[in-house]
């Protein structure tokens, strides 16, 4: 009876110490990212959808805590469905989710620490999986399972605002059923069916957005982040 | 010459069915910009479905460049029925009337007669293609505004930048012309062959019905014939909203427009200056 108790016990410090040291690095990045209030930076925009052929787009970004983001630019693009600091705006309540330290992972030159984030209470967010720098406290890839869009890769990489955790560079993958209509409905009745018996309808679309020329904390409007 | 040219256009002018090319057009494309205005938003979703769940799309999707592009793959398909309504009796519609002995006792060469009418009949060919655009793509810009275009094909996507869509359409509309210009030789050709103005309209209606058929049908069977027929190489027009343009493609089929123009135009002449006129 001792020998389980000690055991329980054993496993029960070791994690709440590994919750603990999951928080105090999660803590470390939400302390670079409280800095930033708002920003407007420029943007270009690469686009690797399948079945979509659409050309690399340019325009400016602006984002506003917790949760306003907007890319403007002249023509049609395809974005996440989440904002890509979805996911920090979640961190930042250290409450609302259980994070545990799973592992350690070199991720480019970067050691990093593997933590799983369960939101305690019933969020779009099924699990969220950081990898996090541990000298540079910022997270350089995250995958999130959501209810409404499947598996979510982010990959961040940093430049001169590492001291803001904004990244110069966001890749996101996303899982996606690849596009198909009825020729009916495309009016597109004279095209020859691409012979597809063994392709998968299903596939990764991945949106780069790379990041320049960001004024910070310039008290932003709303009205920008409002659709015309 | 132009006197000539100006008297068949004036017969073309004064014949009511040269009005229900215009009439069809006007009607059809206001009857889609109208359905689009109401509904263009249900449809659209329709067909960004699997993609919306992905994705957040933004931008001006519905716009008049769009319209105008869907408009162009239902029209250009009925097209050429409405030109061989309109050239297919320019030489036949002379003979059954009995007006082609009087005409041909002008001080023109049947050369100069059949150009004349040749020439009547592409500018008639062109004043469709004319009012195409403007209804389709001029009023389409006013009413839905403008925007990048997304080509819309069944198993993909393909969004041209605003800046790189005017262009397109403009060769579009040329190439139309062009490929409608043969359609325009072709009733021109077999007018030339009856005395009856009902046969050539009849026949190069059912040539061109039947082979867009065949066209259209994906069967393997007919894989084989599809490049020899006139009409698969007359929608080469969508090939402009590729992206890489297919040049090889492009250049490809519109020699073989102009070559079908050279060929059917040789018989008309050939055949028109060799005519007993016994009507």
């Amino acid at each position: 009876m001792r020998t389980l108790l000690l055991l329980v016990g054993i496993t029960m410090s070791v994690e709440m110490t590994m919750a603990q040291t999951a928080k105090e690095t999660i803590a470390r990045v939400n302390q670079h990212f409280a800095k930033v209030k708002d920003y407007a930076a420029d943007i270009a925009m690469n686009f690797q959808i399948p079945g979509v052929n659409i050309e690399p787009i340019s325009g400016k970004v602006y984002y506003k805590t917790p949760d306003k983001f907007r890319v403007k630019t002249k023509g049609i693009v395809f974005l996440p469905k989440q904002n890509p600091y979805y996911a920090l705006a979640m961190l930042k309540d250290t409450n609302a989710y259980t994070a545990i330290l799973s592992g350690n992972e070199k991720t480019g030159n970067s050691n990093c620490a593997i933590i799983n984030v369960i939101p305690n209470s019933e969020t779009d967010l099924i699990l969220g999986k950081f990898w996090i720098d541990n000298a540079r406290g910022v997270v350089m890839k995250s995958q999130l399972t959501t209810k409404s869009n499947g598996t979510i890769m982010v990959e961040n990489r940093y430049g001169n605002m590492l001291t803001y955790a904004l990244p110069d560079k966001i890749v996101f993958t996303v899982d996606m059923t690849k596009f198909k209509v009825p020729k009916a409905v495309a009016v597109d009745l004279n095209s020859k069916s691409k012979k597809s018996n063994n392709e998968s309808n299903k596939g990764t679309g991945t949106i780069e957005l790379q990041f320049s020329n960001y004024a910070l904390n310039k008290q932003l409007k709303d009205e920008v982040f409002t659709q015309e | 010459m132009f006197n000539l040219i100006g008297i068949e256009l004036f017969k073309i002018i004064t014949k009511p069915r040269s009005y229900l090319g215009f009439l069809a057009i006007t009607l059809i494309i206001l009857l889609i910009q109208f359905a689009f205005y109401i509904d263009g938003k249900q449809y659209l979703d329709f067909v960004f479905q699997s993609l919306q769940n992905s994705f957040q799309i933004e931008g001006n999707v519905m716009n008049g460049s769009l319209i105008c592009f869907i408009i162009l793959q239902m029209l250009i398909v009925q097209m050429p029925l409405l030109i061989a309504l309109v050239t297919g009796d320019l030489v036949s519609g002379e003979a059954a009337s009995g007006t082609i002995r009087m005409l041909l006792s002008k001080p023109y060469s049947r050369s100069q007669i059949l150009w004349a009418k040749y020439i009547a009949g592409s500018i008639y060919t062109f004043a469709l293609i004319a009012w195409l655009g403007i209804l389709a793509l001029g009023l389409g810009l006013l009413i839905f505004g403008n925007g990048d275009l997304v080509v819309l094909k069944s198993d993909e996507l393909v969004i041209l930048r605003a800046d790189d869509v005017l262009w397109r359409f403009l060769t579009a509309f040329f190439v139309a012309f062009l490929s409608l210009s043969m359609v325009t030789t072709f009733s021109l050709m077999l007018s030339c062959f009856t005395d009856n103005s009902i046969t050539p309209i009849v026949a190069s209606m059912s040539v061109i019905i039947i082979f867009t058929i065949i066209g259209t049908l994906d069967v393997p069977l007919f894989d084989k014939i599809k490049p020899a027929l006139f009409t698969t190489h007359m929608i080469i027009w969508r090939n402009l909203f590729d992206n890489p343009l297919p040049m090889e493609q492009i250049i490809q089929s519109l020699s073989v427009i102009v070559l079908h123009i050279a060929v059917f135009l040789s018989i008309a002449f050939w055949h028109f200056n060799r005519k007993d006129i016994q009507n």
